[in-house]
């Protein structure tokens, strides 16, 4: 019996049972086919999209050199014709310019024009590249100009959050409020919050989540500033508009003549 | 601005006759013009003044006196570039040689005083007439701590007092002035201030200061000081940029003339709170240090830092250390370092400390006036700072 049970867990000498060796092999080359075809892909596809990224680089360094040569010549052109000051006697002088240099301005806006311009170039040979390399027919390009517009919001919120935040602290130290640095960090971030949702949105990312957050954040510090100054803050806010007011009627400029005789004369600035 | 017609009430050329004083008075109770007109004909014949003013009043007792309705001049506390461009059209329509502007309570200035300044432009020997007050020592602090030490210093002027309230103008002073203010009036600037010292020493023309005794100064209505501050301090220091042409060169101080001294120092007890203006410095060291980095050179944050470690009687501010603070803010106003409306506003506590530390020095014995004139020639000695600073701002700087 036992010999017959071990004739029959014998293989058939006879069978052509394929060895393992030979399955492993199979699977190994089956494995490294996949891997060499998707390789293959990727590398193609690189290679498609690679001159485009040339192009950009290219585009990007040749409207560099071409904005620095323009805005240099730009800018001696405007300095001999004298048009700071031809500028300055017709229109006054120009608060709002770099160093007041109204030359210098345009100079420099025309240096980054001249930039934009090959950013565009680039990016347009390089969306061309993507479209004809990958089967899918979508495009760069709009989502990258999304990112350009993102980024300049991201800046002037940023530059607009620092001005307003000088502004409320040098206006609340003037002001003798104890509680300016917390009130210019306050005022700071929340430009700054508002700017973030504001690129998050811009470049739909998040969609309702971000909307719903920011609104539950900026409402929640909204509403805890006003219960702070509303009801957490009387004594406080009573105290220091008491303590301006009287600091007011000391510091203004009144008229001596009338003045009844007190202990102490007010400062007369001005 | 002022955009009424002012010379509405003016005489038709063939009745006009010429008169030798256009006095252009600002908006004032009826007493008040009165009295003033009262002490000019003392000097003065009526048939050689003509009276430019807003309000109407009786003037039976001087019937050859010549009254011109004008536009209120002078509505602030200040004259302005319109005042200075209406006083010189109406001078041309008057035929008036010179011009007389007194601001708000004017009454309250001596019958000499008056005369003084009238006489001396209508007699040609002078193109701006300008007047010293005799002051307490805590009033027209501004003028004490930046105004005066800034213009003596680069214009070479001795005037105490170069912001305008009351002056006598020759006409080629008024129409200097009127140039200025012209250039003001286009851009719609009406209401800038001019600075007519600095214009007529870049005019080459002659200025002289006359003692006219005490005067009562007239409020600033509907402006607080930290909207006042910046206002005044920011368009001198844009006269100043405009004129860096003319003060960088070397310029002798005119001679000191002796005038009758000031009213004495009032002793502390009768001085406002100094405690208040070192709150506001100590505020102001602990939060706006930032901006400050970003103005001033580490010498003068260093004597900032060991201020801030004084109090009381023991605060007193080096006059050199605020001298190096002035020039410092004026070079970052001309660079704009930071925006102009910041730079000022971070100006005000220093000033505020200036003021304190002014206040102690007079308390501990020191004549006001001393004082000052110390500030000043402080001023006067590191002019070349200032010039080395503005045309090279980019030089190390400790």
């Amino acid at each position: 019996m036992q010999h017959v049970f071990a004739m029959m867990l014998q293989p058939d000498p006879y069978q052509s049972v394929p060895p393992l060796y030979a399955d492993n092999a199979t699977i190994w080359h089956h494995m490294s086919g996949a891997l060499h075809q998707s390789l293959y892909r990727v590398v193609t596809l690189l290679i498609a999209f690679l001159p485009g990224i040339i192009a950009f680089i290219v585009a990007l360094a040749l409207s560099t050199l071409i904005g620095m040569a323009f805005s240099a010549l730009l800018r001696r052109g405007l300095v001999a014709a004298r048009f700071d000051d031809r500028f300055a006697r017709n229109h006054g002088s120009v608060d709002w310019a770099p160093s007041g240099s109204l030359s210098e301005l345009i100079a420099r806006t025309a240096f980054w024009a001249c930039i934009l311009v090959g950013l565009i170039i680039g990016v347009s040979a390089c969306d061309a590249a993507y479209a004809t390399a990958a089967p899918q027919s979508s495009s760069f390009l709009p989502y990258f100009t999304h990112i350009i517009g993102a980024v300049l919001l991201l800046v002037a919120g940023t530059l607009i959050a620092r001005f307003l935040a000088r502004s409320v602290l040098i206006g609340a130290v003037n002001e003798q409020l104890q509680y300016a640095r917390f009130l210019s960090l306050g005022v700071k971030w929340l430009v700054l919050v508002l700017t973030a949702a504001m690129v998050l949105d811009h470049l739909h990312i998040g969609g309702n989540v971000v909307e719903l957050a920011f609104g539950i954040l900026f409402g929640g510090i909204v509403l805890t500033l006003a219960l702070a100054i509303g009801l957490g803050s009387r004594d406080l806010v009573s105290r220091s508009l008491e303590s301006h007011a009287e600091r007011t009627s000391e510091r203004s400029v009144t008229v001596q003549a009338n003045q009844a005789t007190t202990s102490a004369d007010p400062i007369l600035h001005i | 601005m002022a955009t009424a017609d002012s010379i509405s009430g003016v005489t038709a050329p063939s009745a006009r006759r010429s008169a030798g004083l256009l006095v252009l008075l600002s908006s004032m109770p009826p007493e008040q013009l009165v009295e003033i007109i009262a002490k000019l004909t003392v000097s003065f014949a009526p048939e050689d003044l003509i009276i430019a003013g807003s309000d109407a009043f009786e003037a039976d007792n001087y019937p050859a006196l010549r009254i011109v309705p004008t536009a209120a001049i002078n509505t602030s506390w200040m004259l302005t570039a319109a005042d200075f461009v209406n006083a010189y059209q109406l001078a041309i329509k008057t035929g008036a040689q010179s011009i007389l502007m007194l601001g708000p309570e004017a009454n309250t200035l001596g019958a000499s005083g008056l005369c003084d300044l009238a006489k001396a432009v209508l007699t040609g020997s002078t193109d701006l007439a300008v007047p010293r007050y005799d002051l307490p020592p805590h009033a027209r602090l501004i003028t004490s701590a930046i105004l005066y030490p800034l213009v003596r210093a680069l214009f070479a002027s001795r005037v105490r007092f170069p912001m305008a309230l009351d002056v006598g103008l020759s006409l080629r002073m008024a129409e200097c002035l009127a140039g200025a203010g012209h250039r003001f009036n286009t851009l719609n600037q009406g209401d800038a201030f001019l600075w007519p010292v600095s214009e007529a020493t870049v005019a080459g023309l002659t200025i002289n200061q006359f003692g006219v005794g005490p005067r009562t100064l007239p409020h600033a209505t509907g402006s607080d000081f930290n909207t006042i501050f910046p206002k005044i301090t920011g368009s001198l220091f844009a006269d100043i940029d405009a004129k860096a042409a003319f003060w960088q060169r070397f310029r002798q101080l005119q001679p000191a003339h002796s005038f009758a001294p000031m009213q004495p120092a009032i002793s502390t007890n009768s001085i406002a709170e100094i405690a208040p203006l070192l709150q506001a410095f100590q505020l102001a060291y602990k939060n706006l240090q930032e901006i400050w980095q970003l103005i001033l050179p580490p010498s003068s944050l260093l004597g900032l830092k060991r201020l801030s470690a004084t109090d009381g009687a023991a605060f007193r501010m080096p006059e050199r250390l605020w001298a190096r603070i002035v020039f410092d803010f004026l070079l970052a106003h001309r660079l704009r370092t930071i925006n102009r409306g910041h730079l000022l506003g971070a100006l005000i506590p220093l000033y505020l400390a200036w003021v304190a530390s002014h206040f102690n020095i007079i308390a501990s014995g020191i004549d006001s006036e001393s004082h000052i004139e110390t500030v000043a020639a402080a001023f006067e000695a590191d002019k070349t700072y200032l010039v080395s600073r503005w045309r090279w701002p980019d030089r190390f700087n400790p």
